[in-house]
Parts: C-alpha cells; structure tokens; sequence
C-alpha cells in the first residue's frame, strides 16, 4: 500500500549564514501493507513526526520516493497533493486540531464539505459515524464543551468520514488519561478489523505501540522492524 | 466545495467578528458614497447646463452665415443630405413705423419661407397663412407694440382690438433722418402666429412672405444714394433631419466655407468638458474608496493570522489553496459588495435630499428670488454612475483582499498545527 524508498531529510538550523544541516532521516526504506496497523516508535526527537507529515504531504523530502497504490506522491504539485490526502488520508493528532468555531457534528462534516458531498448525504454520514464512536449525545457541543477523550472521538470520526483507506495517527493518545487511552486504542483496533483500515500509529510509548501488528522503531534516523506483536 | 457551503462558511467567519467587519464595511460605504455624491455634482451640474441650452434652442438647428448668401442659395441649402428644411428670414436695417387704427409703434418686419417654417414648427394661433403679396400674419405679442396716448400721459394704451382682417400701413426711413419716407405700404392681417414655448419670450414681428420684396425695394433705392447699400439682410437656419445627422450637415457645411453654428457643436463641447470634469470627480472620489480598502487590508491580514491554525487543520484535512484564496477572497468581496449596496442606498437619499435642501438654501441666500426661473439639479445619480462606482468599489475590495488570501494559502501546515490552541 505505502512503499517508503531511500527517504532523506535534514533541517537546517541556526542563523542565517551560518546554518547547520541537521540529519533527521538518513535512507529509509520500508513499506506498509494494506489492512494492518503499523506503529513507528521512538523516543522524542528521533524524527518520528517529521516522517509522517513527509509521507502526508505536509513537508518535501529532500531525497528519496514514496509510492502510494502505485502513484508516486512525492512528485506532486501542491492542489494535487491537497486533493490525494483529502480522498485518500485521514488524520488524528496528539491535540485533536478540531475547529473551536465548529461543533461536534460540524467538525465531523467538514472533510465532506470540502469533498462537495450534498448536505442531506452529509447529514447522513455523519450522524452514522457519531453514532459508531459514541458521540451522538453530544454532537453539538463545541470543542471545549467536550472532555479530551470525546475530542478525540470527534477527531476519528472526522478523519473516518470520506472513508480514506489510510489514517495517520500522530501520538493519539498523547494527551489522554491512561484509561481513556485505552478506549481510543480499542476503537482503533476494532475500526482496522471492521473496516480494514490501515492505520499508522506514531508514538514513543511501548505499550501503545504494542496494539499494532507491526513495530518499526526509529533511531537514529534510521527505521528498524521490531517484529510482530501479540495483539490485544 | 460546493458553492453555497463556501458562503455558509464565509458568513460564519464574518458572524464571529461582526464589529470589526462592521467597521471595515462603514469604511467601505463611505469611500464609495463619498465617490457616487461627488460625481454626482458632476451629473447634475451637467444636466441642469444641457437642459439650460435645449430648453432655449432647437436643437437641430444649425444657424449659417455666408457672405453671398440669397435665396437661391438658400434653395441650394434645402437640397443637401440629411436637411430637413432651411429658413431664410430677411429683415431690414431701418427705422419704420407702423399705425393702424391710431396706434402706432415700430414691430420689425421679417420675410420668410412659410413653407419651410412650417416644417419646423411654425403655427398659428389664429387665421391663415398669407396667400397674396399684402397679407401678413403678425406674433402673438405684436398688437402690444402698437400704443396710443391714453388719458394718462405716462401710461400710453395699446392696442386690444381684434386683429384678423385689419388693415396697417407701415413706412420705413432711415434712422438718421427725422422724416420718414413718404410711401406707405398698406398690409392685411390674416393669421396670428402661436405664441412661444417659452412664456417669457414675446413675438412682436409681423411675417410676410418674400413677394413683397420688390415693391419695398423700390421705395428704398428711391431715397437710397449708396448703390452698394442693400435693404435686408438674411438669416439662415438650416434644420438636420436628426439630431445625430447635426454634427454631419454642420462639417459639411463648415468644409464648404460656410460659417456655421449649432446647438449640437456647442453640447459635444460641453459633453466633452463634462466628461472630463466627471472623470475628474470619480478619480477623487477613488483616492477614497482607496483609503478605505487599507481597512479591508488589514482586517482581511488580522483574519488570516487570527485562524492560521484553523487554515492549517483545512489544509491538512485535504482543502486545496485555491479553495482557501477562494474563500478569503469572497470575504473582501462580501465586504466589498455589502459595503457597495448600502453607500448605494445611502447616495441616493443624500442626492435627493439635497436636491430638496440645496435650492431653498441658495434661494435664501440669493435674497427671495428663485434662480432666475433656472431648474437646478444638483446632484443626479444615473445607473452608469452606480455601475462604475460598484465596480470600482467592488475591485478595490478584491484587490485588497488578495494579499491576504495569498498568505493564507502559504500557511505552513506544519507551522500551523504546531501552534497553541
Ligand atoms: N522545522 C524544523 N526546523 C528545524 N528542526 C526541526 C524542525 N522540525 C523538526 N526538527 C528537528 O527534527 C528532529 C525530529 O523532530 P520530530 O520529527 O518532531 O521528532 P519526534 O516526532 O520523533 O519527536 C528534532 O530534533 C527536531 O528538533
Ligand atoms: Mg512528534
């Protein structure tokens, strides 16, 4: 599904003139199969974000290509790249990243919106998926009216709404509660088994790696398969 | 996006920040309703001036001087392109007196085509047109001209009486001499011309038709030594069938050495005075709507960076930058357009109301006396004024808000998540 091929990446820091070229990502290669849950662990700093927001199209790698479904996304211009994440990527971040102007049930539409979804389709849709991440009491509370873990069900519903075949996750459980934490992984594991979504999960903590089928650790700048886990 | 989810999400931004939009769309009216009532001025000072000039003249009307001017080439006038007719009236450059009944005063003798005057326009109140040499028909103020001495010495009577069938004499001389000539000519009254269409105009000549010619001439070159001297000069009016043929017939005439002179010459000049004079208005009233659009500027800029994350999370969720200029771009506009309309609205009141305020005031200040029977308009607003205003307003708007959305589009999604809630 994803084929990750001799992937580079510096920062340049410092004042200007006198920068220094940072190595963050030093040649990966790696790919990830479609319907898994891959985790990337690592301790902070190891580059693990810089990775996803290069394989999400946020960020240019300086060297080195990735294949999506066979199309090469790393050669895209901008519009197409904004185009490709909103039919095939969804996205669940560490602080949520809901719109504060919004409710839940907005929220959640949004990504339709942009699609040009009709509004009774809409409407549709994401009562469904409320429903399914449990949220329809209190789908039109705003964002700071809800708790974080109810927030975060808001972020995964809105990134399930188009039904991308892939949803990143950048340290999703990062603000949470260990119990909540739990929840969220759960409803990640069960979405990956219904749905077949595939997922990628960034974290550096081990036991939330551990509900993915797949490790890969990243140190260094360098990427290692840490084997198969024992699902939970 | 479909279009009306853009302005559902642009009117959900505004609503958030209704107070600054609101101030930035006040800014807005005024620049443009400063533009639209300046210019207005313009419009209405050049309309008050046209109709000043039409209300007086035919505006077909081109007026021709020629040294060798006669009736032949009169004749030769009315078989050009486009001419409707040609007056030729003669009058005489001498004293005369005219008495009928034992009133007596001087009304001027004019020799025209009644044919050709008819064409333009030239009725009667009264009788007929004159059919033999003798047969004149006089304006409808000539019997004012006539005066008798009544029982007070300063206020002298004219003449009341009917006027159709009456017989007058009439005696010219020279104004040097006391003596007039001895012969007189005697003419039959047979019509009464309409009076003028404008009421403070009189018409006090008496026409007759140019048969009578010879015989005048005759008791002329009887006292007349200069050989050279001649009894009647002519006047030629010649008429363009249309308006927009008058500029034609006019070059036309001008290229053939004729001195000519139209109402039509004199208003393109005045069009083209005023069309710079309106240009001039618009451009000042610009500078306004420029100064305005520096408010857009910077509430459109403080939009942007105030929802940088929000733009961020768009663009990470999969919106394209064209659809986010898209949709900062139809902010400024909305701005632009609401701010358009009221000035509009608002223009249109100021216009009227002091078309209403602006005449009792001068009249006041003129000392009681109207503006000399003078129709003032001071301001008139026509649809082309709104349509360039709206326009100007409305681009200005855009273009002020492009930077902004610009800059939304180069939001660093990076950047942007990072950000604090
Ligand atoms: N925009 C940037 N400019 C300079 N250095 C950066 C930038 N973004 C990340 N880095 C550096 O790159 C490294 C990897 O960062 P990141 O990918 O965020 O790590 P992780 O997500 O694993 O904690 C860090 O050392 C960080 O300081
Ligand atoms: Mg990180």
């Amino acid at each position: 599904m994803i084929e990750v091929r001799e992937l580079y990446h510096s920062f340049k820091i410092g004042k200007k003139g006198k920068e220094k070229e940072v190595p963050v990502l030093k040649g990966l290669n790696f790919a990830i199969q479609k319907g898994e849950i891959v985790s990337i662990v690592g301790r902070s700093g190891s580059g693990k974000s810089t990775l996803l927001h290069i394989l999400a199209g946020f960020l240019t790698p300086d060297r080195g290509t990735i294949m999506v479904d066979g199309t090469m996304t790393t050669s895209f211009t901008e519009s197409e790249r904004a185009a490709f994440r909103l039919a095939t990527y969804g996205f669940i971040f560490q602080n949520f990243q809901l719109m504060p102007g919004l409710t839940a049930f907005e929220n959640v539409e949004l990504p339709l919106k942009l699609s040009g979804v009709d509004r009774v389709s809409r409407k549709e849709k994401v009562k469904e998926l409320l429903a399914l991440v449990g949220l329809t009491d209190v789908q039109h509370h705003y964002p700071n009216e809800l708790s974080g873990g109810q927030q975060q069900r808001v972020s995964i519903a809105r990134a399930l709404i188009t039904d991308p075949p892939i949803i990143f996750a950048d340290e999703p459980t990062g603000s949470l509660d260990s119990e909540t934490e739990q929840d969220i992984l759960l409803l990640i594991q069960s979405l990956n088994r219904a749905r077949g979504i595939t997922f990628v999960i960034i974290t550096h903590d081990d036991t939330v790696a551990e509900t993915a089928n797949r490790i890969y650790r990243m140190h260094d700048g360098e990427l290692k398969e840490g084997g198969v886990t024992h699902a939970i | 996006m479909q279009f009306n989810d853009q302005l559902d999400f642009v009117r959900q931004h505004i609503k958030k920040n209704k107070l600054r939009v609101f101030m930035t769309i006040l800014a807005a009216t005024m620049g443009t309703a400063f533009l639209i009532v300046l210019a207005s001025v313009g419009f209405g000072i050049h309309d008050t001036m046209r109709k000043e000039i039409l209300d007086n003249r035919v505006v077909n009307e081109i007026e021709v001087y020629s040294d060798q001017m006669d009736e032949s080439m009169a004749e030769k006038l009315k078989k050009r392109d486009h001419v409707k007719a040609v007056v030729y009236r003669q009058s005489m450059n001498l004293d005369s007196k005219t008495a009928l009944d034992g009133f007596t005063g001087s009304p001027p003798l004019i020799i025209t085509d009644f044919k050709e005057e008819e064409k333009v326009g030239f009725a009667l109140k009264e009788g007929r047109l004159p059919e033999s040499s003798n047969e004149v028909v006089v304006g409808s103020h000539f019997a004012e001209l006539l005066v008798k001495e009544g029982e007070n010495p300063e206020e002298p009577v004219s003449y009341k009486e009917k006027l159709i069938g009456k017989q007058f004499t009439y005696q010219m001389g020279f104004y040097e001499e006391k003596e007039l000539f001895p012969e007189e000519t005697k003419f039959t009254i047979v019509g009464i011309a309409k009076e003028p269409a404008k009421d403070w105009l009189q018409d006090v000549n008496f026409y007759a038709d140019a048969t009578i010619l010879p015989s005048l001439n005759q008791i002329y070159q009887a006292h007349n030594e200069d050989e050279e001297s001649q009894l009647f000069y002519g006047n030629v009016k010649v008429y363009a069938d249309k308006l927009e043929n008058v500029t034609r017939v006019s070059t036309a005439l001008k290229d053939e050495g004729f001195s000519v002179y139209s109402i039509a010459d004199q208003l393109e000049q005045m069009d083209v005075f005023f069309l710079a004079f309106k240009a001039g208005l618009v451009f000042v009233g610009t500078i306004a709507i420029l100064i305005a659009s520096i408010g857009i500027f910077n509430t459109m800029t403080m939009a942007v960076t105030e929802r940088t994350r929000e733009i961020g999370v768009m663009k990470a969720i999969g919106a394209s930058p064209k659809l986010i200029q898209r949709l900062f771009l139809m902010e400024s506009a909305w701005i632009g357009i609401l701010g358009t309309v009221i000035a509009v609205i608002l223009s249109y009141g100021i216009s009227f109301i002091a078309n209403m305020v602006l005449p009792i005031i001068v009249s006041a200040a003129l000392s009681e006396e109207d503006l000399g029977g003078v129709d003032v308009t001071f301001s008139i607003i026509p649809w082309q004024l709104v349509l360039i205003a709206s326009a100007i307003s409305i681009t200005v708007a855009m273009i002020s808000g492009w930077r902004p959305a610009r800059k939304a589009t180069k939001i660093d999604v990076i950047q942007a998540l990072r950000q604090e809630l």
